[in-house]
């Protein structure tokens, strides 16, 4: 059976196929409204996908912790023992990492000196990469120092530091900044270290991922604080990183309205192809009706001609916005074949399915003005 | 007396035309009977087209009744007259009516099309080829004469064997010769199918043809 035989079993797509190859122009027009509509709504919508997926790798792991501190209503000068094993508690899985911090001024062989703030803690691993030396899991003894902070003082990996009267040996050297907000210059000491200080100035969890770290977050917020009451501040990197999607959530919802509009055009504009095709051919509607064609596939031919319009134009809509797509994931997200993800090609679904619903919805008043027309009046004319 | 397949009673037809109504029929009786050719000849505006309406169950009376095959339709819906024409009348119209962008063979299936009747194709090349068109069977109507279109819309008129055809000035826009033969047709179908034919015309070469002929004049028969 060929393909025109299987379109002639459905006889209303037949005829809306012949009609629509009465006038090629008119037709390829229509369409091209369309193809518009479609590639305005699904290029815009993938081009905020791509945004985002690179707003979310730039945020990245910062997004999975989160950090504790004493809060204003507390009655101790720091986050307590007790209140850290309590937070183990809740964190479950996850590591919870206190610290004390401190601050000193090193000295250097030539006599120069160089304030740098420290931090004491166990599981320097879990916070800090290092680029040279080696980053125990468990630091028991030694020091971890700023790269930048080692040259400009002329400390090498093995170099003793002094702090609190107490010499460490530098084990490894870390980039600066590495792990939470450490600044310019960090010196990574043993918990043992600072000792003298009763209190951790902070904890820091880190979670699995960014759902988690918001779970956690938000259980030791209603474990710690009651009502106003702020006894643990605690500030999570995933409520930043919510932040920052729903705003690309309104921003690509403002690149889909704008992207829906030209396509309302587009299905304006087959509103009024579709009527005028109509009006023109009301004589041959009533040769249909008058030879007995009933007034619900009169009614199904034209819907089915305004749906191949949607077809068409929305099929060769979403093709040319994958190649959009591909461009823009390609500049924004450096990475061109994450258009195939789901996130971007439900936008080439749904500009292709508006396509068909506007064509449809505009097709409506034509194909049922059409099909009552009675067919004495429509012989006449 | 044949059965008669087609039976306007006192039918009446008035339009609405801006203030005044306008009386187009003015109570008329008119019968069919199968294997009969009636033509209804008239001047213009003698409601000649009115009541083809009336017959072709295309338009409804204001008073009296229409019976097709024994059966009252004269307050039958706008869809069961639909389905009355598909299945019990074909047309024949002055200015052929063909669809331009189907095929000959296409627009003989036209009414049946929607119909999930496997033969239609069959029967339609059949019928082309019974109004001598079996070479033409995949034209299109504009590569087609006045003449082989007229002989298209026969065919088209006969695909649902109805058992009455209505022709709308068959002859109207073919010069004689055509004419004679589109004529000839009719009347070799008209009794091969046993149907009845009713043909409205100022063609005094079409009266010639029929079995018998109405006068209508100013929305009444006259003798």
């Amino acid at each position: 059976m060929s393909i025109r035989d299987l379109l002639w079993q459905l006889p209303s797509v037949g005829m809306a196929w012949r009609n629509l190859g009465r006038s090629r122009v008119r037709t390829a027009l229509a369409t091209l409204g369309i193809i518009i509509g479609v590639v305005a709504i699904a290029s815009l919508g993938m081009a905020g996908v791509a945004i985002q997926q690179q707003a979310t790798s730039n945020l990245g792991g910062i997004a999975d912790e989160v950090t504790i501190r004493s809060g204003t209503d507390s009655t101790t000068d720091g986050v307590t023992q007790e209140q850290v094993d309590r937070i183990r508690d809740v964190a479950g899985d996850a590591t919870v990492i206190p610290e004390k911090t401190n601050s000193t001024t090193l000295t250097a062989r030539d006599g120069s000196e160089r304030f740098v703030s420290v931090t004491g803690l166990t599981r320097a691993s879990t916070l800090y990469e290092v680029s040279s030396g080696d980053n125990p899991d468990r630091l028991r003894s030694g020091a971890l120092l700023t790269n930048s902070t080692a040259r400009q003082l002329g400390l090498e990996i093995g170099d003793p530091v002094e702090y609190d009267g107490q010499l460490y040996r530098i084990r490894g050297l870390i980039e600066s900044g590495g792990g939470g907000f450490g600044g310019g210059s960090e010196l990574v000491l043993p918990l043992s270290a600072l000792r003298d200080q009763n209190y951790y100035d902070s904890v820091t969890i880190v979670a699995s991922d960014g759902d988690e770290a918001q779970r956690i977050s938000d259980a030791v917020e209603t474990r710690f604080n009651e009502g106003d009451e702020e006894i643990l501040s605690v500030t999570s990197f995933a409520s930043i990183q919510e932040n920052v999607g729903s705003f690309l959530d309104t921003l690509n919802l403002a690149l889909l309205g704008i992207g829906s509009i030209s396509l309302i055009v587009a299905s304006v504009a087959i509103l009024n192809v579709m009527l005028m095709s109509t009006i023109e051919r009301r004589g041959e509607i009533g040769v249909l009706r008058a030879v007995g064609i009933r007034r619900g596939e009169v009614l199904r031919m034209i819907l089915a001609e305004a749906a191949f319009l949607g077809i068409i134009g929305g099929f060769v809509g979403a093709a040319l916005s994958l190649g959009v797509g591909l461009v823009a994931f390609e500049v924004l997200a450096g990475d061109a074949t994450l258009v195939f993800g789901w996130a971007s090609v439900r936008y080439l679904l749904l500009g292709f399915g508006f396509a068909v619903v506007a064509s449809l919805l505009s097709g409506l008043y034509p194909a049922w003005k059409a099909a009552n027309d009675p067919p004495v009046e429509a012989l006449r004319s | 007396m044949s059965t008669s397949v087609i039976e306007l009673d006192g039918v009446v037809k008035r339009y609405q035309s801006g203030e005044e109504t306008i009386e187009a029929l003015k109570g008329v009786d008119f019968t069919a009977n199968r294997g009969e050719m009636v033509t209804v000849i008239g001047p213009s505006g003698s409601g000649k087209s009115t009541m083809l309406n009336m017959i072709g169950l295309l338009d409804t009376p204001s008073e009296g009744s229409v019976h097709l095959d024994g059966r009252d339709v004269t307050d039958f819906s706008e869809d069961e007259l639909t389905e009355e024409r598909r299945s019990g009348i074909g047309f024949v119209f002055q200015a052929f009516h063909l669809l331009p962008m189907l095929t000959a063979t296409e627009n003989v299936e036209l009414p049946s099309m929607w119909d999930t009747d496997v033969d239609r194709r069959d029967r339609a090349i059949d019928l082309l080829g019974r109004v001598g068109l079996s070479d033409r069977l995949s034209h299109t109507p504009d590569q087609l004469s006045g003449g082989q279109q007229q002989r298209v819309a026969i065919a088209r008129a006969l695909i649902n064997e109805p058992d009455i055809l209505l022709a709308d000035e068959p002859t109207g826009n073919l010069d004689q010769d055509t004419g004679a033969t589109i004529l000839d047709e009719l009347t070799r179908l008209k009794e091969e199918e046993d149907i009845a034919i009713v043909a409205v015309t100022h063609d005094e070469q079409l009266v010639e043809y029929a079995d018998r002929e109405v006068n209508l004049v100013d929305g009444e028969i006259g003798e």
